[in-house]
């Protein structure tokens, strides 16, 4: 096929678009030598593409037609879906290296024959972890596994066996390796510390003490990963006893290399139980003998530490050169600096959560002293002048007889027993095991800030608009793709401002009657509880029943023996949340209608037990949505609720499927019978970038399906001058109701939700 | 329907059950005992409270009568009801009522599972006044000195509703209940479960892993009850995997990935 023929179906597919001509000619070159039907087939894949990157589109135009050759029809769109995938969490580079080997690695894992991805198995693996430590001990991606004790690296993809089956035993290996090298004390500095922590890892510092430092650290990790292997035979029996059969076909940097060296016999022995090379020499003996002991049961790291400082002098420079030789594949690096800075910025970070909690809390103590005191002046001036020499001594309440340490559970400041709430407790606890004592000056630093700090922190109210909690990260739904995309949304929850109007008022004042009313018909379906009679089992006799069943008896006919009455109650159990849209278009009327409507519902439902939220949203762009809490699940309907009702007001765009994601998510922490969704908008979703038309429809329908799924029930109500075709696709043709008239909207809301609920 | 009356001695316990103190709890319950105060325990599932209850009524030599509570028990299941027989109307005491005639100790089991108003007929036998009113009778009973109000709650459900009521709270003297410390906890699964000392400790191990899997969403670990209950199967020749899956994985959790994870700490340990 010919490139101007190309070049008009290539406009045909990406119009209204029009690139540029020389990138498409470019692009398009090595396509001209493929058969037509491959062309046909590169070609439909366009549409799902160029809206996704433009520059993408033309790498894959120009690198996809050898790939589609080797693809049978079915994978062609599985590859552009994990094309699309790479492409969103590694770039254009990402997608490049994944297309750059020609789907070779892609065919080899789809036909079940490649190796095994952490992404994989890290859900089975990460409650594991969890699980053995005891702790959340993260699992991240990266070239080899090894761990700087908060977090354990693996690599992204294992392929050393055949089966996945062994790869995955190799995943367990390296994570509970990992995890002992943590918990049998790996890390554990040497008994004598040679260097302070500030500038390097004690352990670095024994090494770099030694001879040869690199050999020093090599032989120490390797002594320690034999008595770590130990130590899990011992700890978890199960997994060494099948790991046996993959420890022997593991790796070594001897079976490549042309003069074996000590470690390389040493790791053959330790991993093949092949000890054969080490017979020729003295020193090859004595690491072997010493390696048994520290597999010894009961063994520390001080013990590898002494067969360091005794093998480390039998070599010579040249015998313990072993820079070619590379750690055993579950081993990795020894991350000692890391672990350094981590413990250090812990360190700080808890100091620093000490200080000021310890200051406000003292604050707390003296507001609440000076509050039931008339003198308080003298008392706050004598506290500080006296800061700065102030004597802390640590107060242990408990007994001492107990072996561990009790406790501290409160602070002698001032002269003056301070009691620890339960946060500063286990903070001290923390710090005095890190660091032996709880030092002085943490104390001093925090009286020091209570003194001066004292109005600055008590007028610390959160700023309007700061983010209240965590950032949460949501899926996109492309239905072009029919995948979604992952982790493609941030939504954050922001608060609103509480505002002073008269627009509350106002609205009580103009919709009294209608208040009355709606408050009467929702007194109605609150729970009720009623007798029922003629039951076989109940509280009390029902007379009447009891009666005519003597009656019956006495005239010789069959007796009910239904005479019992009992009292059954009917309860709501209802939890509704209406999410509002705040979108720039809610301007003027519709604006102000949906705030009617909200107070008008929160009125009714005031007489109601049904717990209810109300959620605005808005936002722009995809790692910008935000939602505004207006009124809590459990919150109560308080002034701050109606004076957030009336700082509702127009913000931005409308992403709706993230918030209608967000809402389910909130919806999974409720336990209640009946779960609705109440979304109120004024139209087609829409967002500042490419998030419009059928693909916004398609997300957000998609939204709604999930939580539906969840057993979610949502409702959508529309105000708009007319109906669309879309709403009835976009939220199903039973679960909306469109309102043309505005100022309808404020007496149908609560008119809706009743129907709804009964 | 017509029901057999309660009868008291079928809630005396004849034989010492098995319990291992793992605190003062025995004291401060007897003390609690002769003083005429009522008991709340509270703790996760399955970690020795019902087991508690029935040892310290065999060293009391009180009958023990256990009521599991639901979210339908109403006042007349705990106080009694009228009952038609024969034609008459005839009253029948509800266990509550009869613990308190024969001064044995009741104990309700699970009490946040009952609605709130059913459990306000127990503030009147909670407190200085040792009274339960029978309303339908019009009978007002006092409690003998040997009559005991036990109530059990399981606080790890973090829900707004199945937490109980301040005023009933504050009624009881409170123990609280957790799992056993490992050394204990071996002792107890040997004993109970019938194993050798090796595979109680290993159990055990297990266990405390699943009770650190709160952040991974497994809100209850496995309680010591579980581990007896796989000691059980092991016992009797099932294997140990399968067992562990059976009375461990499959009791704690559906979710699909978190059985995984626990398959492969099993796999690990034994």
């Amino acid at each position: 096929m010919d490139l101007e023929t190309l070049k008009i179906q290539f406009y045909e597919r990406v119009f209204p678009s029009l690139p540029n001509e020389w990138d498409v000619e470019e692009a398009l070159s090595p396509l001209v030598a493929q058969e037509s039907v491959q062309i046909e087939d590169v070609f439909a894949q366009i549409p799902a593409i160029w809206p996704v990157s433009h520059s993408l589109c033309f790498a894959y135009l120009s690198m996809a037609g050898p790939v589609f050759c080797s693809l049978a029809a079915e994978e062609q769109s599985l590859w552009v879906h994990t094309l699309l995938d790479r492409y969103e969490t590694g770039g254009l580079h990402g997608a490049q290296v994944f297309m750059a080997d020609r789907g070779q690695h892609f065919v080899r894992r789809l036909r079940g024959q490649g190796g095994l991805r952490l992404f994989e198995v890290r859900s089975r693996l990460q409650p594991y972890v969890n699980g053995l430590a005891g702790r959340e001990i993260l699992l991240i991606a990266s070239d080899c596994a090894s761990t700087d004790t908060e977090c354990i690296t693996l690599p992204s993809e294992i392929a050393l066996f055949a089966s996945n089956k062994e790869n995955f035993l190799l995943y367990k290996l390296m994570v509970s390796f990992q995890w002992a090298s943590i918990e049998a004390g790996l890390f554990t500095p040497p008994r004598c510390p040679l260097l302070s922590e500030e500038t390097s890892h004690p352990l670095e510092a024994f090494f770099g003490d030694c001879t040869l430092p690199t050999t020093a650290r090599q032989l120490y990790h390797f002594f320690e990963t034999g008595r770590l292997l130990s130590y899990l035979r011992q700890e978890l029996p199960g997994l060494m006893r099948k790991a046996a059969s993959i420890l022997p076909r593991l790796p070594l940097t001897g079976d490549t290399a042309e003069t074996e060296n000590l470690l390389d016999q040493l790791q053959r022995g330790l991993l093949r139980d092949d000890w054969t090379a080490l017979n020729g020499s003295i020193v090859a003996q004595g690491a072997f003998k010493l390696l048994r002991r520290c597999e010894h049961k009961g063994a520390d790291n001080q013990t590898s530490l002494d067969a360091v400082r005794e093998l480390l002098p039998l070599l010579t420079e040249e015998e313990g050169d072993w820079a070619g030789t590379a750690p055993l594949v579950f081993q990795g690096p020894l991350r000692l600096q890391e672990i350094r800075e981590l413990r250090m910025k812990r360190r700080r970070e808890r100091e620093l959560q000490f200080i000021k909690s310890l200051s406000l809390h003292i604050q707390q103590l003296r507001v609440k002293a000076d509050a039931g005191r008339e003198d308080d002046q003298e008392s706050r001036n004598t506290a500080a002048g006296r800061q700065g020499q102030d004597l802390a001594l640590i107060v242990n309440t408990e007994n001492e007889t107990r072996q561990t340490p009790p406790p501290t559970t409160s602070l002698r400041i001032e002269n003056q027993e301070i009691p620890l709430t339960e946060e500063l407790t286990k903070l001290a606890e923390e710090i005095r095991r890190d660091l032996g004592v709880l030092p002085e000056d943490y104390i001093t630093s925090a009286t020091g800030k209570a003194g001066h700090g004292f109005k600055a922190t008590s007028a610390a109210a959160p700023a309007e608009g700061q983010g209240s909690t965590e950032p949460v990260v949501y899926d996109e739904w492309d239905y072009r793709r029919k995948g979604y995309r992952k982790q493609w949304c941030v939504v954050t929850e922001k608060a609103l401002p509480t505002l002073q109007s008269s627009f509350i008022e106002q609205t009580l004042q103009q919709y009294k009657g209608q208040i009355r009313r709606l408050r009467n018909q929702f007194e109605q379906m609150r729970t009720s509880e009623r007798f029922v009679r003629r039951q076989r089992e109940g509280n009390d006799i029902d007379l009447d029943a009891l009666v005519e069943t003597l009656a019956d008896i006495h005239a010789g006919r069959p007796p009910s023996d239904r005479v019992f009455i009992r009292l059954a109650r009917e309860q709501r159990d209802i939890a509704a949340y209406f999410l509002v849209d705040m979108s720039n278009s809610t301007a003027g009327w519709v604006g102000q209608a949906i705030k009617e409507a909200l107070v008008l519902i929160c009125e009714s439902m005031e007489v109601l037990n049904d717990r209810y939220g109300i959620y605005g949203f808005s936002g722009m762009r995809r790692l910008r949505c935000e939602l505004f809490p207006v009124k809590r699940l459990d919150e109560r309907y308080s002034l701050a609720v109606r004076q957030r009702i009336g700082a509702i007001g127009p913000k931005e765009y409308t992403r709706m499927a993230p918030a209608i994601r967000h809402m389910t998510s909130l919806f999974a922490k409720v336990e209640a019978k009946i779960r609705l969704l109440i979304v109120l908008s004024d139209g087609k979703p829409e967002d500042y970038d490419d998030y419009k038309g059928e693909y916004a429809i398609e997300d957000t329908r998609h939204a709604l399906l999930e939580a539906k799924a969840k057993g979610i029930h949502p409702f959508c109500i529309t105000i708009d001058r007319k109906a669309h075709d879309y709403m009835a696709h976009m939220y199903g043709e039973v679960n909306s109701i469109f309102i043309d008239e505005v100022r309808h909207l404020p007496a149908r809301m609560p008119e809706i939700y009743r129907t709804l609920t009964t | 329907m017509l029901r057999p009356p309660l009868r008291i001695d079928e809630h005396r316990i004849e034989h010492e059950p098995y319990y291992l103190p793992t605190g003062d709890e025995l004291a401060i319950a007897e003390a609690a005992y002769y003083e005429r105060a009522p008991l709340l325990l509270k703790g996760p599932t399955g970690c020795g409270k019902t087991r508690f209850m029935q040892y310290l009524a065999w060293r009391l030599q009180r009958p023990l009568v256990t009521v599991s509570c639901h979210d339908d028990l109403s006042t007349s299941d705990l106080v009694g009801r009228y009952l038609i027989r024969s034609g008459e109307a005839v009253w029948t005491d509800g266990p509550l009522t009869m613990a308190v005639r024969a001064g044995a100790i009741c104990y309700l089991d699970e009490i946040v599972e009952a609605r709130k108003d059913t459990t306000v007929v127990i503030h009147p036998l909670a407190d200085d006044r040792r009274e339960l009113p029978i309303e339908k009778r019009g009978e007002l009973l006092t409690a003998p000195p040997e009559f005991m109000l036990a109530i059990s709650y399981n606080p790890g459900y973090q829900s707004i509703l199945k937490d109980l009521k301040t005023s009933t709270r504050q009624r009881f003297i409170a123990l609280s209940f957790d799992y056993p410390a490992p050394e204990k906890e071996i002792e107890i699964v040997c004993r109970e479960g019938g194993l050798d000392l090796e595979m109680a400790r290993s159990l055990v191990k297990l266990a405390a892993m699943t009770r650190t899997l709160k952040d991974s969403g497994l809100p209850e670990g496995a309680s010591t009850r579980l581990l007896i209950q796989t000691g059980k199967l092991i016992g009797r020749g099932i294997p140990i995997q399968t067992a562990c899956r059976a009375a461990v994985s499959e009791a704690l959790t559906d979710d699909v990935e978190l059985l995984g994870a626990l398959d492969e700490m099993v796999s690990s340990l034994f």
